[in-house]
């Protein structure tokens, strides 16, 4: 299984230090992973283990100390600021914890915000961003402030906005840590479903063993290691 | 991102916070304004001013003496004719200089000018007047503005006076030897319908009236007494001054006729003599007018008649000096305004880092959706530009206001407009605060633009 595939993100040997005054700590002890194309993967670890720096140095908001990350083929670990902005902008969607939606724009704007960093024209861009907030179940709620809604719909709204560029891969942090456990399986059954459908790569970081078994494969991670890859397909498959 | 996007963006930005933002557009406001003000009120000074000079048809006229290549220290006082001087060539004025002058590229008019000094009487009043002959093109040119029913006097035959509305006060009562200026009553005379009389060799009357005696120890008869025309008088009363109040004009050929009939072949009053004390058979003139045709070839013609060896004076200097005086009065009143602006842009300046403090998360966000570096500065820059052009239109308006209120105001005194308010400064000013603007907000900008996105998203 997966050797038929193309690995859309190979990670190796990847270290991260941090000097936090005279001590170092390593966040991130050689990690090597491949993550496939259209795999919903989650990174499992408890608080501190190293799996937040992990996906922040798969998106290229850190940088690692030592290690390589190809993602498309390409090293992001060398670029520079503004490529990776790019980058971002063109490969990779982001989901957050915090939903991290502006207050003053309503869902639909929210959710075409990164087609305006693209220079999406106005009206290609509302279109787009309505139609995600339909397929997220959120057809009523285009002109709601963030604040006017319940976290869960905030979170529908962010799953929307990662996917309105047509991402190859989408990051999620902790998507369903603010919101209750229904609201999180409801989040995270139309997330399964959407990525399925879209045949989007889903990296998914948790503390939750539970939502991780919502993933084709999970990462268990502890100390900046990785001490065990689950397979849930195989699972299911065998079943 | 398109610029579209940009511009409706930073405008939602500064709206979202109206008040804060009205502060500070305010600032700036205050800031244009005062500068505008300031400078307007310069401008306005030297604007009055050179309409002065233009009315009174100074900037294209030169005046020129007799130099013998020797430049007088100033052109305002007469200066006196050496009539012993031997040398005749040399820099005196003849009708053959006005020839030679008239042969200068852009000259108008190069009129001679007669200088007289008779002594005038009327009724119980004598006065000493000066009296400047001119030709017919000049007198049209020089712009003397005429009181109701006077004319100029441009008849070359018979010889006419227009009389300053001032020289009235230079009559004395001959009886009390009472002056205007020692009773404060102006003589009950009118100059335009009494009959004057002219002596026009004061010496000859002087000597005569005291028993003054000639070369060959003869008395000196009195003097006749003329009587001539008069066209009227210069506009404004007996108190009101300008450059034409105080002499009596003619006409040059007729006053040449006059002289010459009543002097015959003896000198004729204030013409230079031969060293034998004969007159000379051509006449000699103090001063010359030339008008040239527009002002920017005046300095080039007064050097020409300077080279050919005369004294040549025209506003032309005086005006270039005036301008640079006035171009200080300005800056240092632009100066005085500018503080207040400077004032203003570090209040833009603080409220751009506010709203960064404000805004981090906001920034780490748009950063990890694609939004480039540079966008992001750019959105700061044009967020404190739009302060700075609000500001700037606003105070621009404003300043047109205080300078119609203070024309209203202070309108009284003899300037056109107090302040004044052209076009170039007003586009200079809307430039200059949209260049502040995103000059101070330059520093928060780019400290914007360097924020970690990541760190910018912890920040909650």
């Amino acid at each position: 299984m997966g050797a038929d595939k193309k690995p859309v993100i190979q990670v190796r040997n990847l270290h991260k230090v941090y000097s936090i005054g005279k001590n170092k700590v390593h966040a991130l002890n050689g990690v090597s992973l491949d993550i496939y194309e259209g795999e919903f993967c989650a990174i499992v670890g408890t608080s501190g283990s190293g799996k937040s720096t992990m996906l922040n140095m798969l998106a290229g908001l850190e940088k690692p100390t030592k290690g390589q990350v190809v993602i498309n083929g390409e090293h992001i670990e060398t670029m520079n600021e503004n490529q990776l902005v790019k980058f971002r902008r063109d490969h990779v969607g982001f989901i957050f914890q915090s939903f991290n939606l502006l207050q003053t724009m309503t869902a639909q704007e929210n959710v075409a915000l990164p087609l305006v960093f693209r220079g999406e024209d106005k009206k290609v861009r509302l279109k787009k961003a309505g139609d995600l907030l339909d397929l997220v179940g959120l057809p009523e709620h285009k002109k709601h402030k963030p604040n006017e809604m319940s976290g869960g719909q905030q979170q529908r709204v962010g799953v929307a906005r990662a996917l309105v560029v047509d991402p190859e891969i989408i990051f999620a942090d902790e998507p369903t840590g603010n919101l209750d456990s229904n609201t999180s399986r409801d989040i995270m059954n139309m997330m399964q479903k959407v990525v399925r459908e879209q045949k989007k790569t889903l990296v998914m970081v948790t503390h939750d063993n539970h939502l991780a078994s919502f993933a084709d494969r999970i990462f268990h991670i502890i100390d900046g290691k990785i001490v065990k890859i689950e397979d849930n397909r195989q699972g299911e498959n065998e079943e | 991102m398109r610029f579209i996007d940009l511009l409706r963006m930073s405008v939602s930005n500064l709206w979202r916070r109206k008040l804060r933002t009205f502060l500070t557009v305010l600032g700036v406001i205050i800031g244009t304004a005062s500068i505008v003000v300031m400078i307007s009120l310069g401008l306005g000074l030297s604007k009055s001013t050179m309409e002065q000079i233009e009315q009174s048809g100074g900037l294209t006229t030169i005046t020129v003496r007799e130099g013998g290549g020797v430049s007088y220290s100033s052109g305002s006082v007469a200066v006196a004719v050496d009539s012993s001087s031997s040398d005749e060539n040399s820099g005196k004025i003849t009708d053959e200089t006005a020839e030679k002058i008239m042969a200068i590229p852009h000259v108008e008019i190069a009129s001679p000018v007669l200088s007289l000094y008779p002594i005038l009487k009327c009724g119980a009043y004598e006065g000493n007047i000066s009296v400047r002959a001119m030709t017919t093109e000049a007198l049209k040119a020089m712009d003397i503005p005429l009181a109701e029913g006077a004319s100029l006097p441009l008849d070359e035959e018979n010889l006419q006076f227009l009389y300053g509305n001032q020289i009235i006060t230079n009559f004395y009562n001959a009886k009390t030897n009472e002056y205007y200026w020692d009773t404060g009553v102006l003589p009950d005379i009118d100059l335009t319908n009494d009959p004057v009389f002219f002596i026009m060799d004061s010496d000859a009357y002087w000597n005569a009236k005291y028993g003054g005696t000639d070369e060959n120890g003869n008395p000196v008869a009195q003097p006749k007494k003329y009587m001539y025309e008069s066209t009227g008088l210069v506009a404004g009363t007996a108190e009101e001054y300008n450059e034409f109040s105080w002499e009596a004009y003619c006409n040059i050929e007729a006053l040449k006729t006059q002289l010459k009939r009543i002097f015959k072949n003896s000198k004729i009053p204030n013409q230079p003599t031969r060293s034998n004390g004969k007159p000379y058979k051509e006449w000699y003139y103090e001063e010359m007018y030339v008008k040239v045709d527009e002002m920017e070839n005046v300095t080039e013609v007064q050097q020409q008649i300077s080279d050919m060896g005369y004294y040549a004076y025209s506003n032309a200097e005086w005006v270039e000096q005036m301008e640079g005086q006035y171009a200080m009065v300005q800056a240092v009143l632009g100066g005085i305004g500018a503080v207040s602006l400077f004032v203003a842009a570090i209040g833009i300046a603080n409220t751009m880092m506010m709203s960064i403090y404000e805004r981090t998360k906001e920034i780490g966000i748009m950063k990890v959706l694609g939004c480039s570096l540079g966008r992001i500065r750019d959105l700061f820059l044009m967020e404190a530009g739009f302060i700075g052009l609000s500001g700037g239109v606003v105070g621009l308006i404003l300043s047109y206001g205080i300078s119609a209120l203070i024309n209203t105001l202070l309108s009284e005194s003899y300037y056109s407009s107090i302040s004044y308010i052209p076009l170039w400064l007003s586009g200079v000013a809307l430039v200059f605060a949209v260049l502040i603007g995103m000059l101070a907000g330059l520093m928060p900008a780019l400290r914007a633009m360097r924020l970690s996105a990541l760190s910018a998203l912890r920040n909650e």
